[in-house]
């Protein structure tokens, strides 16, 4: 497989360890090729059809109908690829989902219709109900598909509308338009058919309005605003300038911070941080209460150093301040911390703290029940951080989990791993990065102890491009990490996959190019690495369709006898 | 537009599409005595500890282990199983657990991608399961009647991906199961509860919007290229199957078909109601049973992976690690088999559950067949050989049951295709044809 823009050395590091992602169009400050070459010929890369995931479905029925009751959550939990929920290819629908989204679509549409006139702009008992649905009807429909409504759409609903009147009530005639619109897949997809003509190949430009639900749902994981329709419209999202000024409206809006956090949980692997548990009896002060606290802190951390801090890969890896409320600065053992239930920034002494790396949610998450783990922990620096692979164990060995000794520390417990051969190759990876995090124990709490012994937080990292070496200590670790380029073109490629709904491919050169300058040109701000993720081939454009021959004709789907 | 799906499906199955009289020819005969027969799978991880697994004794005269000491009283219902082999999870990507978990039921490789990365370090990525699963074969044949084709239920599952899937509809299409109880009692029982003038109006307001739903993922399916295509096409597939069943019987109240009261919600994903989960989760299977809603099920007892902690067997170390346990290490290796031990009584829950419903001379067991598999044989080698197999209930006669067969290297694939021949589901092979070789001997006495 080639590989596009890394260097030998790296390549060659890369293949040792197995790792066979993550470099795509890389390597901004290690002499990587240059964008013009990569970017000579237009290529969008693969662009499947995106399904609305359940927060995506929350949101979008929030902002177009009021509807805050979460009824996505109802849904079957989304197949998880890479660690995200939203990867295009993973998500099908089955009869259980199907069913589940048919009785949403009922239950959304009985409570959006319980105040018609508040719902349609006018009252259909007093007035003209067919004159009140028909003025209804259009706007709506551009809002709810994301798009104008065809006329044939339109003759449609009114059929629909008409037909649920006559056999029951005005209210279920709306009632039905709504149920079929939100099973609809103009509304449960982001249906991508191509704009116009291509420009080169068959590399076609994307509709004004599937630009505006491509910026939509990546800046907000929710539907357009009527600005956005409105720019899609008026062709105003034809030009790289013009996606760049919506995206830092977007940016701005609040919204945009839900769907940041949203990518910061699923990036670090905290979405099942709810249901982790600690062995009581080694840490009695354990309590399921901090759980979501920790969650907490985690997202209000990298939300302020996004939105309102520096918003760059050195701030979100280095700082030494997070955010906590009594009960959290009571864990901490901070003093003169915050006094009630509300968060507040706090500054941690920084030889104990240092950015995501030590968030009690990062540390508690990637530890045992009963102890710290250099393995998950190191794991977790390689794959989320680095975006590293591995090579997996050799099939069939017998694996013997070390026995858990309370007169040794954590550290010697897992010395076997670098002793037996059978496990070094594998291990060496991840624990000597995980022993630098020794420091911490399997709550996150910071410690100089382990079962009564000294901690030794001596670490060394290998196999990098640019942080190679020993290091004593998250701190010392986290500063690498923050100057690392390997991390930063890391968290753009995870922006990629999150943002693109899926796996970086060698066609995404040109994109992950576009993408990398613009963040290195920023000094690592993420918002930077938001906007360019507009900016690219594989965002405004994709190749143009090639539709399958048609299922048999006699397997056809046949008219219903019910479509009188 | 049953045909539709079923074609869709099958295009897994055989590996390519299959024209219609092949598929009526897999359809079992209409039978007129009258008890219909069910097919029900039992998925535990992790495999077992095989020293406690293992009957002593001959063919028909043997003494169950401590694992399996809890399904003593059906023991003229069980046919115990080993030396069949999961040769086909030895072949294709994935890392064992999931070749193990996603080849259970489907005998087939999975798929390569970009999806999922190996346990244990990865450095590969395996795809979803490569084909269908037997249930959902079984499905096709036997649940076009009820209200259900299959219903499949999770204990604590959570997880959604390839080491957490057994149910394929297809290649690349897993099907998930339902974790929470009380969702799946609305989905099972609401109408039951619903007037009957309410549902006449809600069956023709869903006719009416599903018809409609229907045309536009029909039209918009005609434009798209191959992958996009056919993952819409499963979306249309799952609506029409809606559609032609929402006046399918939904049941009849009253006998053994009794709404279940499951009690105020509880925590589903709290590690110590396993157990009331559990239970709940059999409780609903055995009733959609007797209330003939319908007639292929499974219950998937979390993951392969999973950090579970039988903490009411005094257990505080993960079933997971405790897998990974030498067989020197008695204090762990008796842990994993006291969690087999628990496993086969909640198997043996269900099992009393069954056969308390009368059906002719027999019971609802003697109707069914329940398969009890897992992913690997140990937790400490992680081999996909050597599997260690339980079936209870005879199939309607289909089985010759209270035997222990001792087989030697048979493959997994040729027990699938003897348990959809005991369906009467007329295959002759199933999953990957290079590891099947027909129906596993001897299983008809």
């Amino acid at each position: 497989m080639r590989r596009i823009g890394v260097p030998t050395t790296v390549l060659l590091v890369a293949c040792l360890l197995g790792a066979c992602t993550g470099h795509i169009g890389g390597g901004t400050e290690a002499g990587g090729e240059a964008k013009d070459a990569l970017c000579a010929v237009l290529e969008p890369g693969e662009s499947p059809l995106r399904r609305m995931t359940r927060a995506e479905y929350d949101a979008t029925v929030r902002d177009l109908l009021g509807d805050d009751t979460r009824p996505g959550q109802a849904l079957v939990v989304e197949e998880e690829a890479l660690g995200f929920d939203n990867q295009a290819t993973s998500l099908t629908v089955t009869q259980l989902l199907a069913e589940q989204l048919m009785k949403a679509a009922e239950e959304v549409a009985e409570r959006a219709t319980e105040d018609l006139p508040g719902l349609l702009g006018c009252d259909p008992i007093t007035t003209d109900d067919e004159a009140c649905f028909e003025a209804f009807l259009p706007s709506f429909g551009r809002r709810a598909f994301r798009r104008p409504l065809t006329d044939a759409e339109r003759s449609r609903f009114e059929d629909l509308y008409a037909w649920g009147k006559a056999e029951f009530d005005v209210r279920t005639g709306v009632e039905l338009v709504l149920e079929t619109m939100l099973q609809s897949p103009a509304f449960l997809y982001r249906v991508e058919l191509g704009g116009a003509a291509p420009v080169e190949r068959d590399v076609v430009p994307l509709g004004g309005y599937e630009l505006a639900s491509r910026l939509s749902y990546l800046f907000w994981g929710s539907m357009p605003d009527d600005a956005l329709l409105d720019a899609a419209e008026h062709g105003q999202l034809g030009t790289p300038a013009e996606l760049e000024a919506q995206a830092r409206r977007l940016l701005a809006d609040a919204r945009a911070r839900e769907a940041v956090a949203r990518f910061h949980v699923l990036w670090l692997g905290l979405s099942h941080i709810e249901e982790l548990s600690k062995d009581a009896a080694v840490y009695p002060e354990y309590d399921d209460a901090l759980r979501p606290l920790w969650k907490e802190e985690a997202t209000r951390f990298l939300d302020h150093v996004v939105f309102d801090g520096t918003g760059t890969v050195a701030e979100m890896m280095t700082a030494s301040y997070s955010f906590m409320n009594a009960d959290l600065a009571a864990f901490y053992g901070v003093s003169d911390g915050p006094a009630g239930s509300a968060f507040e920034q706090v500054t941690l002494p920084a030889n104990e703290r240092a950015g995501l790396l030590t968030l009690p949610a990062v540390l508690a998450t990637y530890a045992k029940q009963n102890q710290s783990s250099p393995v998950h922990r190191g794991k977790f620096v390689r794959e989320r951080l680095l975006c590293q692979t591995l090579q997996p164990p050799p099939n069939n060995i017998k694996i013997e989990a070390p026995e858990v000794d309370p007169n040794a520390t954590t550290r010697e417990q897992f010395a076997e791993h670098s002793e037996n051969p059978a496990c070094a190759g594998c291990h060496l990876q991840m624990d000597p990065i995980g022993f630098g995090l020794e420091a911490y124990d399997a709550l996150g709490r910071y410690r100089e102890t382990d079962h009564g012994l000294p901690v030794d937080a001596s670490g060394e990292i290998t196999g990098t491009v640019d942080i190679d070496g020993p290091f004593d200590g998250a701190p010392e670790l986290a500063e690498r990490l923050g100057r690392s380029a390997e991390v930063r073109q890391c968290v753009a490629t995870q922006w990629f996959r999150f943002g693109y709904g899926r796996v970086e491919k060698e066609a995404d050169a040109c994109s992950m190019k576009t993408v990398q300058e613009a963040f290195a040109a920023s000094g690592y701000d993420v918002r930077e690495l938001l906007v360019a993720l507009t900016q690219t081939p594989a965002f405004r454009y994709r190749h143009a369709i090639v539709p399958e021959p048609s299922r048999d004709p006699d397997q056809a789907p046949k008219p219903s006898p019910r479509d009188e | 537009m049953k045909r539709l799906s079923r074609r869709t499906l099958l295009k897994g199955a055989l590996g390519a599409a299959v024209g219609l009289p092949l598929l009526e020819a897999m359809m079992p005969s209409a039978s007129a005595e009258g008890f219909p027969k069910r097919f029900l799978v039992f998925f535990t991880g992790l495999g077992t500890v095989r020293a406690d697994w293992e009957p002593v004794g001959t063919e028909s005269s043997f003494t169950l282990g401590k694992v399996l000491s809890p399904l003593a009283p059906y023991q003229d219902k069980l046919l115990v199983l080993s030396g069949i082999d999961m040769e086909s999870a030895y072949h294709g990507p994935g890392d064992p657990h999931q070749q193990g978990i996603a080849q259970a039921l489907t005998a087939t490789e999975l798929q390569e991608g970009d999806l999922f990365p190996y346990a244990c370090n990865p450095s590969k990525f395996v795809g979803w399961g490569g084909g269908m699963s037997i249930d959902q074969m079984i499905a096709i044949a036997v649940g076009q009647s009820t209200r259900f084709p299959s219903l499949e239920l999770g204990v604590q599952v959570q997880l959604s991906n390839v080491s957490s899937r057994i149910s394929y509809a297809g290649p690349g299409l897993p099907v998930p199961p339902e974790d929470d109880p009380w969702k799946v009692a609305d989905r099972l029982f609401s109408e039951l509860s619903t007037d009957p003038t309410l549902l006449a109006a809600r069956r023709k307001k869903r006719h009416r919007v599903l018809d409609l739903v229907k045309d536009d993922y029909d039209a918009l399916t005609k434009k798209l290229g191959a992958g996009d295509r056919q993952r819409l096409e499963s979306h249309l597939d799952a609506v029409s199957e809606i559609e032609r069943r929402l006046d399918a019987p939904g049941g009849v109240l009253g006998g053994s078909c009794v709404i279940p009261d499951l009690g105020s919600p509880i925590d589903i994903y709290a590690n110590d109601l396993y157990p009331a989960i559990g239970k709940l989760q059999l409780d609903l299977l055995a009733m959609a049973l007797a209330c003939d809603l319908t007639r292929v099920g499974s219950v998937q007892w979390t993951t392969v992976q999973t950090g579970k902690i039988f903490s009411w067997l005094g257990h505080t170390t993960p079933h997971h690690t405790l897998s990974h346990s030498g067989d020197t290490d008695t204090v762990s290796q008796g842990q994993l088999a006291d969690i087999g031990h628990w496993h086969a009584e909640q198997l043996a829950y269900l099992c009393g559950k069954l056969d308390a419903i009368p059906e002719g001379g027999g019971s609802m067991l003697d109707n069914t067949v329940i398969l009890w598999c897992t992913d690997i044989s140990a937790g400490n080698t992680h081999a996909r050989r050597d599997m260690p197999y339980v079936l209870v209930g005879g199939a309607g006669g289909a089985l010759s049951t209270g035997r222990y067969l001792q087989y030697s290297g048979a493959y997994h694939n040729d027990l699938l295709v003897s348990l959809a021949q005991a369906m009467d589901v007329d295959i002759g092979s199933f999953g990957n044809p290079a590891y099947c070789t027909g129906p596993l001997s001897g299983l008809t006495g």
